[in-house]
């Protein structure tokens, strides 16, 4: 997990891995230290995650309820992060972008 | 909560295979049993949303009975593998007399969401000198989806 912030409107947290009771707490913490930065952009990339169980969604979604206006933009094509995230209708909550570099772009 | 033995029997002619994995009661080991799960549901042709679906939701079980499962103690997760769907029945000794299987919880509605059918399952112990806890399980059932094109 590293977080970077490429200049000061966007900050970015990176995922890899499987994301389930092992590893929420950290991805809790990550996200954490990404919605105190002074960024109008929160971006989370998830395209290396390769599963996600309800308490690392569970995690994502009060990130984006902390988030509020600034929404959360997650990118991610992967049926391991996208299947539950549709099945609980939870991707109304963020922004899903299909790669980074749409993620990190500005608003059209 | 509902009768402990009620599955069909196993073994029959053109009944289910089955596979019984039982490993340490520690979150640790899920990721192998949730690997497990995606295995049989990829070679029962599956399609890929219900194999997402039964690895999530063999996880998410797991994680509820290790979370009330006495210290030091086994799950114990039992596939059966029949033609059009998985039957999966997991449970563990629990370390409280008073425990139970949380169903008020976002987790269990997200299983409850991922499995076609899902229970859980309660008994107290019999043999209440090895065991303080009753013994707690969650059955649940996912059928294979439409046929991949």
């Amino acid at each position: 997990m590293t977080f970077e912030q490429p200049d000061a409107h966007h900050a970015l947290l990176v995922v890899e891995g499987e994301i389930d009771t092992l590893t929420a707490g950290s991805l809790e913490r990550a996200l954490t230290e990404l919605l105190n930065a002074s960024a109008d952009v929160l971006v989370v990339d998830l395209s290396a995650v390769t599963f996600l169980a309800s308490s690392g969604l569970a995690v994502l979604i009060r990130a984006a309820h902390q988030a509020g206006e600034r929404r959360l933009r997650l990118v991610s094509t992967a049926r391991a992060v996208r299947r539950p995230m549709e099945i609980t209708g939870s991707d109304q909550l963020f922004d899903l972008y299909p790669d980074r570099t749409a993620a990190l772009s500005p608003e059209e | 909560m509902s009768d402990w033995d009620s599955h069909p029997p196993a073994g029959a002619l053109g009944g289910p295979s089955v596979v019984e994995v039982r490993t340490s009661a520690t979150a640790a080991l899920i990721p192998t049993i949730r690997a497990v799960a995606s295995d049989l549901a990829a070679r029962a042709d599956f399609d890929l949303d219900a194999i997402s679906d039964l690895r999530m939701a063999v996880d998410e079980a797991c994680a509820t009975l290790v979370d009330v499962a006495a210290p030091a103690s086994m799950l114990q997760c039992t596939f059966r593998v029949h033609a059009e769907h998985i039957e999966v029945h997991a449970h563990v000794h629990a370390g409280s007399a008073d425990a139970a299987v949380s169903t008020d919880t976002f987790g269990w509605r997200v299983l409850q969401t991922l499995a076609d059918h899902v229970e859980a399952l309660r008994q107290d112990s019999a043999d209440s000198v090895d065991h303080v806890g009753p013994t707690v399980g969650i059955r649940l059932d996912k059928h294979a989806g439409m046929p991949p094109r």
